[in-house]
């Protein structure tokens, strides 16, 4: 059956976001059909609000509503610290641990030469720029795979003739899981990259 | 490890098929086909998500049908059940352990282990060093997870340089040499880790294979695997990698390809000190084939402390008398086993006893 031409308008939309199939999309837009006008217009304004408020900060590519982000601007944060992330989310999850009080380096994106990225198309000349500055630690904090230990490897070599100290993120067991249930890769790196009691 | 049943509905010709095995030998009998291969193929599916036909899921549904499905009921420690649905339509598989979806199919690599011998394995040692590798990496990679994961990610470093080395061919910019660099290091780094894994698996395999061969041929063979890399045994790896790549980096650049790592190692096989290549006889061959699945079920069975499933493709058709005995009076050591045969009159020798089942295949059967 063909959807109506305003109805399949908003399926192909809701198609293209990440992890949405046509199914789900058209279920979402279903829904959304149900719903009564005043809510559709809070979504529209919600994303109206999304695009014209929020602003990517000059420094560190974070998300904010200022030029600078909130981290950034923060007098109580180190800003002589710098930890690079492959993207916002990470910054999120970061943040959530409140572990962490100095400031981020969003690259957007890991270097795959199979995808056509290169460090042109990541925020890697504006981290060495940052790095002219009073720096005394770069924290590498890319996932742990294929390509992001790529591009851990291409930044350190990068950073190295600096002499500014690059660390990178411990890998192992997460809190509160169990030993027996962790898969044997990553205990295999907890136990190879254990710390001194 | 048991398997115990096996149900099959649109995987090929079997449009509904249902068998129960002996935990010894089972024999899979029926003429050309009858779709006795299908069998074992079903069960190295539910070992490894793949068939070792390398057929697409595609070609594995029955003419007409729109989906197959495997059923299967395995007793590993405890009862399991698994069970492999694939739509056509979605061109989409499947796999529940248990009824609980698999995530990744490389997460049940190991959990169910099997062990298989078709005549393709006349490549193992007549063929090129990829056949080779791709033996020792599928028994390291059900032996070990750790290994699998590290392979998959070589693998996926071998793919993006080379692609990094096409662009450089195209053009020899600044930015791409430093982004080699990096990949250079990524490529050291987890290749290391490969080349050490294959050291230890080769020091221990050495002793399943001495013993299996012996097994099958009783007589004063002594059969050897070496593993040859671009390092040799008390080379330090990991440096002996990085200089074999900068010496190589022209020759890389200008065929932008990966020249130089453990994707091009190879094992090499012998017997009484002759390479089996250069002077192996027909029957050598045909014995080094077996015996090298031989020692790879008991190695895997000792790994894993569990016993994997032996599959045996058509392998009684191509030896003679002598050798078909030893292997079957051998394969009562094994548990169980699933052995396809096209007729047992011609191999009434083949040890059999009241515990294992003769299952015969038939058109009608097959649909």
């Amino acid at each position: 059956m063909n959807l109506a031409a305003p109805l399949q308008a908003v399926v192909d939309e809701l198609s293209k976001f990440p992890g949405v199939g046509a199914k789900s999309a058209r279920r979402l837009a279903l829904f959304l059909l149900r719903q009564p006008p005043e809510q559709v217009d809070l979504l529209i304004e919600a994303l109206t609000g999304l695009k014209t408020k929020i602003k990517f900060c000059k420094i560190c590519f974070n998300i904010g509503e200022e030029e600078i982000c909130e981290i950034c601007a923060s007098e109580k944060r180190d800003q002589n610290t710098i930890c690079v992330v492959e993207d916002i989310n990470d910054v999120i999850a970061i943040e959530r641990s409140h572990e962490y009080n100095g400031a981020y380096h969003v690259l957007g994106g890991v270097l795959s030469p199979l995808n056509g990225v290169g460090p042109e198309d990541l925020k890697v000349k504006e981290l060495l720029v940052r790095l002219k500055g009073e720096i005394k630690e770069v924290i590498l904090a890319l996932n742990p795979d294929t390509e992001g230990e790529a591009t851990s490897l291409y930044l350190n070599r990068l950073i190295e003739p600096m002499d500014i100290p690059v660390s990178r993120i411990a890998r192992g067991l997460p809190i509160g899981g169990n030993i027996e249930f962790a898969d044997d890769a990553t205990i295999g790196r907890a136990v190879s990259g254990r710390g001194k009691f | 490890m048991i398997l115990k049943s096996l149900e099959l509905k649109n995987f090929r010709k079997h449009n509904d098929s249902k068998y129960e095995f002996a935990p010894s030998l089972n024999y899979l009998i029926g003429g050309n086909g009858v779709g006795k291969t299908t069998v074992l193929e079903a069960i190295y599916l539910i070992s490894t998500t793949k068939s070792f036909r390398s057929s697409p899921d595609s070609e594995l549904t029955a003419f007409g049908a729109e989906s197959y499905e495997v059923i299967s009921f395995i007793e590993s420690f405890t009862s399991h059940k698994v069970r492999i649905y694939y739509s056509k339509q979605e061109n989409k598989r499947v796999y529940f352990n248990d009824g609980k979806p698999l995530a990744r199919s490389a997460d049940i690599i190991g959990k169910f282990p099997v062990v298989v011998l078709t005549p393709a394995d006349l490549e193992l040692t007549h063929g090129y060093p990829a056949d080779r590798r791709r033996f020792a990496d599928q028994v390291i990679s059900q032996a070990s997870q750790a290994y699998l994961n590290i392979l998959l990610d070589y693998n996926r470093t071998l793919k993006q340089r080379s692609s990094l080395l096409f662009k450089l061919k195209e053009q020899r910019s600044r930015s791409f040499l430093d982004q080699l660099e990096a990949w250079n290091e990524k490529l050291v780094n987890s290749g290391t880790q490969l080349v050490e894994f294959r050291r230890r698996f080769i020091t221990d395999f050495k002793d399943y294979l001495t013993e299996s061969y012996s097994n099958i041929m009783k007589k004063q063979e002594t059969p050897q695997i070496e593993y040859e890399s671009f390092a040799r045994q008390d080379d330090d790896i990991k440096k002996v990698f990085a200089e074999k790549l900068a010496e190589n980096r022209e020759n890389e650049l200008r065929r932008a390809s990966n020249l130089v790592g453990p994707h091009r190692d190879d094992f090499v096989f012998s017997i009484n000190g002759k390479s089996l290549r250069t002077y192996g006889s027909q029957g050598q061959h045909k014995t080094f084939q077996v015996a090298l699945k031989f020692a790879q079920f008991f190695y895997l069975k000792d790994s894993l402390k569990n016993t994997p499933f032996f599959l045996l493709d058509d392998v009684f058709g191509e030896l003679d008398k002598k050798r078909s005995l030893a292997i079957s009076r051998y394969l009562k050591e094994v548990g169980q086993a699933f052995i396809t045969l096209t007729d047992f009159s011609n191999h009434e020798f083949l040890s059999h006893d009241e515990n294992d089942a003769a299952i015969f295949l038939s058109e009608v059967a097959a649909g």
